[in-house]
C-alpha cells in the first residue's frame, strides 16, 4: 500500500506560483530523492507535506488518510517526522537532553512516564540506543550549539527518529558540509533506510549522495515537476541535463 | 445633546491625534527595530518642557520647532550608546532598558523642573473660542488638529517616495534581505528612531500647549498608544493611524454616555479586535506575531 | 535542571548532584534561619516576608519567561488580582487565612486562564505588549470600582487571621517571626511545585519550545496548547503569591496591579538570572533591599530604580548567578 500520495498539489504566494500542480506516490520502503535548481520549490513542496504550510490546491494523502488540512502535529503523532534545511536543534540543551525530550513526546502524555522509575528507565535506555546508533555517544554530555554543524545535523535526525516515524523528511541533510561530514551523514541515512528499512523521502543539492542513495528520484524545476525516474533514467534525461545546464551557463 | 455629543466626539478626535502621532512614532521604532519603546513618553516629556523654558527665548514658533528636533537629537544620543548593542538580543532587553529609561526620564523631569506642573502658554488669538455656539472649538486645537495631520501626511509621502523612507518600509517588511542588499542598517535604524523620537517631541509640544506640562503626561498617554498600535495591527502605519483616531473618538462618545468607563473602552475595543481579527485591523498574518 | 545520569561519567554526575544538593541546604538553611541573622544585618522580620513572596512572584514570572522563552509584562495583574481576592475574601466573606488564599489564587488565576487563551498565538514582542495592555485593564478596575475596592487608597480594613491548627491557634498577626514562617511553608510549597514540574516531561518541552519553536512544533508538541498550560500555571503561582501579598501588608494597593509593576518581576528575574530556578529570588532579596535603602535616602529613589534597568541590561544580562558563574569558570 502506498505510504505517501500527493495529489496534484500547487501552492500561490500572491501571483508566485511557488509549487504547480506537483504528484508524486512513495510507497513504503522506499528512498525517494527530491531534486531541482535553486528556486525549483523544492522547500515548499516539502512545507505542504509536512504541514509547516497548507496547499492552495492539491490533496495530501499519507497511510491511505486525508492530511492536507491537519496540524504539523498531528501529523507527527501520525508518523511523520521531518529535518530542515538550517539545523533546528535546542542549542542549549546537551545531546542527550534533545534526544530525551523527542523520545518523552514520541512516548505520548501519560501520568506513567512522570511518576514510574521504569518508564524513565525506558526512556533513558532508548536515548542511548539512538546516541549509540549516531556515533554522538561521545559528545553526548555536551550542548548541542558547541557541537560541530555535522554532529548538531545527526542530533536533528535521530530527534526525527526518536519519534518512531513511517515516514522521515530530510530537507538538504548535507546542506553547508565538508566532504567527511557529508560522508558521514550520507553514511548514516543509508544504515536507517536498510537496517530499519525506513521510508525516507530527501531534498539533495549533492549528486553523489542522491545517486549514492536514492532508489527514484523525482526532479522540480519552476515549481512543475519536470522528470521521475530511477537514478540511470534520470541521468539520461534530456531535458533534466538542460534544466540544470541552462541554469548553470 | 447634540452639542454635547459634537464637543466629545471633536474632543476624541483630538485626543485620538495626540494618540496618532505618539502611537505613529512609537509603531516605527517598533517595526523597524522591534524595540518596545518605554521611554516613548519620558521623550514626550523632554519634548514639553523643553518647550517651556525655550519660549522666553524663541517665543511660542521657536520652541515649536526647536524643541522636537533638540527631543530628537537626545533620542538619537541614547539609541546611539544604550539601544543599538541590544539589536539582535532578545527584545526582552530592550524592553527593559527602555522601561528604566522612562522612570529615569520621569523622575529627572521632575527633579529638574519640579513636581509641580507648568503652563505652556501658546498665542493669544489660538487661545480663543472661534464660535460662541461650539465653545469648545478654540484656534489652538483646531491649530493641534491641522499640525498633526500635516506631520503625519508629511511622514507617509517621505516614507513612500524617499530613498530612505522606502528602505525603511522595505526593511520593516524583511530586514535580513534589505541587509543583504547593502543598506546601512544600522544608519536606517538610527534615523528612523530619531524620526519617532522627533513626533514624540512634536506630541509633547502640543499636548503641552492644551493640557500644561506634568512629568506624568507621557506615561498617561502611553499606554492608549500601545492599544492603537495594536487595535490597529502591529507592522502597519495605516493601522496605527485608524486605531488612534478610532480609540480616541470612542472614548470620547462613551464620555457621554458612561462618563467612568470613558478610560475602560478603549482596552474593551481592544479585547473585541483580538478576539475577531487577533492580527489587528490591518495587520498581516505572520508580521512580528 | 536534571542532570541527565547514564552510565557516561558517573563521576563527574555525582559530584554535580552533590554540589547542587549543598546548594538547595544552602538556600533553605539561609532562609529558614531568617529571623535569626536578618537582625545583625540592620535587617527586619517584615522584610524578609516581603522578599519571600515578591521572590515568589518573579519566580513565577520566570517560569513563563525562563524556561519557556514566553514574555508577559503584564502579570503584576495576577498579582494583584490574588491581592484583591483575598482581601475581599477576609473583608466580606469569612475571616479564614486559608480560605482567602484559596480565594484570591482561584480568582487571578482563573482570570489568567480566560486571557491566556485569547492571547496565545501572540509572540514576542506582540505578545508582551498585549499582556500590558490586558493587564492594565484589571488596574483600572480596582481603580475605578471603588466602592468595592476602595479605589485609589486601595483595600483596607481586613486582617490575617490566626491559623486555626485544630489542636492549637498561632497568632500570625501580630507574632512576626511565625508569620515569616507561615510564608516560608507556603513558598516552600509553591516552589517545590514548579521544581516537580519542571523536572517532568512537561519540564522539558517547556525548554524546548524556549530553545527552538519551531523544532518543537515538528516534533509533534502541540505549542499553544502548552504556552497556555504554562501561562496559567504561571499566573496561579502570581496569584498566590499576590494572595500572601495582601496578608503581608493587610492592604492592597492598586498599583500592584499596574504594568510598573510587571516590569518589576521581570527586572528581579532578569537580576538575579532567568536561566536559574533561584535566581529570581536572589534577584527580588536585591531589589527589595535596594529599594528599601535608596527610597529611605531620596525622594527621587524611581530616578535610580530606572538606573538599575538600565545597569542590569547592559552590565548583568545573565543576571547576578550567570554573572557569578562565569567569573568561576574563567
Amino acid at each position: 500500500m502506498t505510504l505517501l500520495r500527493v495529489e496534484n498539489a500547487s501552492k500561490k504566494f500572491g501571483d508566485l506560483v511557488a509549487v504547480d500542480g506537483v504528484s508524486m506516490t512513495v510507497e513504503p520502503g522506499e528512498l525517494r530523492a527530491v531534486i531541482g535548481p535553486n528556486g525549483a520549490g523544492k522547500t515548499t513542496f516539502f512545507n505542504l507535506i509536512s504541514g509547516f504550510l497548507t496547499p492552495s490546491s492539491g490533496r495530501i494523502v499519507f497511510d491511505g488518510e486525508d492530511v492536507t488540512k491537519l496540524l504539523p502535529a498531528r501529523r507527527v503523532w501520525r508518523g511523520m517526522a521531518r529535518t530542515f534545511q538550517i539545523t533546528e536543534v535546542f542549542p542549549e540543551l546537551t545531546a542527550r537532553e534533545n534526544l530525551r525530550i523527542a523520545v518523552e513526546v514520541a512516548s505520548g502524555y501519560r501520568l506513567k512516564t512522570w511518576l514510574s522509575r521504569d518508564a524513565d528507565g525506558e526512556v533513558r535506555a532508548r536515548v542511548v540506543d539512538l546516541l549509540d546508533m549516531s556515533g554522538l555517544v561521545d559528545k553526548a554530555d555536551r550542548l548541542v550549539g558547541e557541537l560541530a554543524h555535522g554532529d548538531q545535523r545527526a542530533t536533528e535526525i535521530m530527534m526525527a527518529l526518536a519519534l518512531r516515524p513511517r515516514l522521515l523528511l530530510l530537507d538538504e541533510p548535507t546542506a553547508g558540509m565538508g566532504d567527511k561530514e557529508t560522508y558521514d551523514i550520507t553514511q548514516l541515512i543509508r544504515k536507517l533506510h536498510k537496517n530499519q528499512n525506513l521510508t525516507i523521502v530527501l531534498i539533495e543539492h549533492d549528486m553523489r549522495v542522491v545517486f549514492h542513495l536514492a532508489d527514484r528520484i523525482m526532479v522540480l524545476a519552476e515549481g512543475a515537476m519536470l522528470a521521475e525516474g530511477t537514478p540511470q533514467e534520470i541521468a539520461a534525461n534530456e531535458a533534466v541535463q538542460t534544466a540544470y545546464l541552462g541554469k548553470a551557463a | 445633546m447634540t452639542q454635547l455629543i459634537l464637543f466629545n466626539v471633536t474632543n476624541g478626535l483630538i485626543i485620538g491625534a495626540f494618540y496618532v502621532l505618539m502611537a505613529i512614532g512609537l509603531s516605527l521604532i517598533l517595526n523597524l527595530s522591534n524595540v518596545i519603546n518605554f521611554a516613548h513618553g519620558g521623550f514626550l516629556v523632554v519634548g514639553g518642557y523643553l518647550a517651556y523654558t525655550l519660549e522666553p527665548y524663541l517665543g511660542f514658533w521657536g520652541a515649536l520647532l526647536a524643541s522636537p528636533f533638540l527631543t530628537a537629537i537626545l533620542g538619537l544620543a541614547i539609541e546611539r550608546v544604550l539601544i543599538r548593542p541590544l539589536y539582535g538580543r532578545d527584545p526582552l532587553y530592550s524592553l527593559l532598558l527602555t522601561f528604566g529609561l522612562a522612570f529615569m526620564f520621569e523622575d529627572g523631569t521632575r527633579f529638574i523642573w519640579g513636581a509641580q506642573g507648568k503652563p505652556f502658554t501658546v498665542p493669544d488669538f489660538m487661545a480663543q473660542s472661534l464660535s460662541t455656539e461650539f465653545f469648545f472649538l478654540t484656534g489652538y486645537r483646531l491649530f493641534m488638529v491641522a499640525m498633526v495631520a500635516v506631520t503625519v501626511t508629511l511622514l507617509f509621502l517621505l516614507l513612500r517616495f524617499t530613498r530612505a523612507g522606502i528602505r525603511i518600509r522595505a526593511g520593516t517588511l524583511d530586514l535580513d534581505t534589505v541587509s543583504a542588499l547593502g543598506v546601512n542598517v544600522r544608519g536606517l535604524r538610527s534615523l528612523n528612531f530619531g524620526v519617532g523620537i522627533f513626533l514624540a517631541g512634536l506630541s509633547g509640544v502640543l499636548a503641552g500647549g492644551q493640557l500644561g506640562l506634568e512629568p506624568t503626561m507621557g506615561a498617561g498617554l502611553l499606554m492608549p498608544s500601545f492599544i492603537a498600535i495594536i487595535v490597529g495591527g502591529v507592522g502597519s502605519l495605516i493601522g496605527t493611524l485608524v486605531g488612534g483616531l478610532l480609540i480616541g473618538v470612542a472614548s470620547g462618545l462613551t464620555a457621554v454616555l458612561l462618563p467612568s468607563a470613558s478610560e475602560a473602552v478603549i482596552y474593551v475595543l481592544m479585547a473585541v479586535v483580538l478576539l475577531i481579527r487577533p492580527r489587528g485591523l490591518f495587520g498581516e498574518e505572520g508580521m512580528l506575531t | 535542571m536534571t542532570a541527565a545520569v547514564d552510565k557516561a561519567a558517573p563521576v563527574a554526575a555525582n559530584r554535580e548532584r552533590a554540589r547542587s544538593l549543598a546548594m538547595l541546604a544552602a538556600i533553605w538553611g539561609v532562609l529558614a534561619l531568617a529571623p535569626f541573622w536578618m537582625p545583625y544585618l540592620g535587617g527586619y522580620t517584615a522584610l524578609g516576608t516581603r522578599v519571600l513572596v515578591l521572590g515568589l512572584g518573579a519566580m513565577a514570572v520566570n517560569f513563563l519567561l525562563g524556561f519557556t522563552g514566553v514574555l508577559s509584562f503584564g502579570h503584576a495583574a495576577w498579582f494583584g488580582l490574588g491581592a484583591y481576592g483575598c482581601g475581599l475574601f477576609l473583608k466580606f466573606i469569612a475571616h479564614s487565612t486559608p480560605l482567602s488564599i484559596v480565594a484570591g489564587t482561584l480568582l487571578g488565576g482563573v482570570m489568567g486562564a480566560i486571557l491566556g487563551a485569547l492571547i496565545v498565538r501572540r509572540r514576542g514582542v506582540y505578545f508582551a505588549m498585549v499582556t500590558i495592555a490586558f493587564g492594565q485593564v484589571f488596574y483600572y478596575i480596582a481603580f475605578q470600582w471603588s466602592s468595592l475596592t476602595g479605589g485609589d487608597d486601595g483595600l483596607r480594613g481586613f486582617q490575617r487571621a490566626p491559623l486555626d491548627l485544630g489542636f492549637t491557634t498561632v497568632d500570625i498577626l501580630y507574632n512576626s517571626t511565625a508569620f515569616y514562617y507561615f510564608v516560608l511553608i507556603c513558598f516552600a510549597a509553591a516552589a517545590a511545585v514548579m521544581g516537580f514540574i519542571l523536572r517532568s516531561p512537561f519540564g522539558r518541552t517547556m525548554l524546548a519550545i524556549r530553545e527552538n519553536e519551531r523544532r518543537a512544533r515538528f516534533l509533534g508538541i502541540p505549542i499553544e496548547l502548552h504556552i497556555w498550560i504554562v501561562f496559567t500555571l504561571s499566573c496561579f503561582f502570581m496569584a498566590f503569591a499576590g494572595s500572601l501579598y495582601a496578608l503581608v501588608n493587610n492592604f492592597a494597593d492598586p498599583l500592584g496591579l499596574h504594568y510598573s509593576q510587571s516590569g518589576n518581576f521581570v527586572i528581579m528575574a532578569v537580576l538575579g538570572g532567568m536561566r536559574k530556578f533561584w535566581g529570581p529570588l536572589l534577584g527580588a532579596a536585591v531589589f527589595v533591599v535596594l529599594q528599601d535603602y535608596v527610597s529611605s535616602l531620596t525622594v527621587n529613589w524611581q530616578f535610580f530604580i530606572g538606573l538599575l534597568f538600565v545597569v542590569v541590561v547592559l552590565f548583568f544580562p545573565r543576571g547576578l548567578l550567570g554573572f557569578f558563574q562565569q567569573r568561576v569558570q574563567s
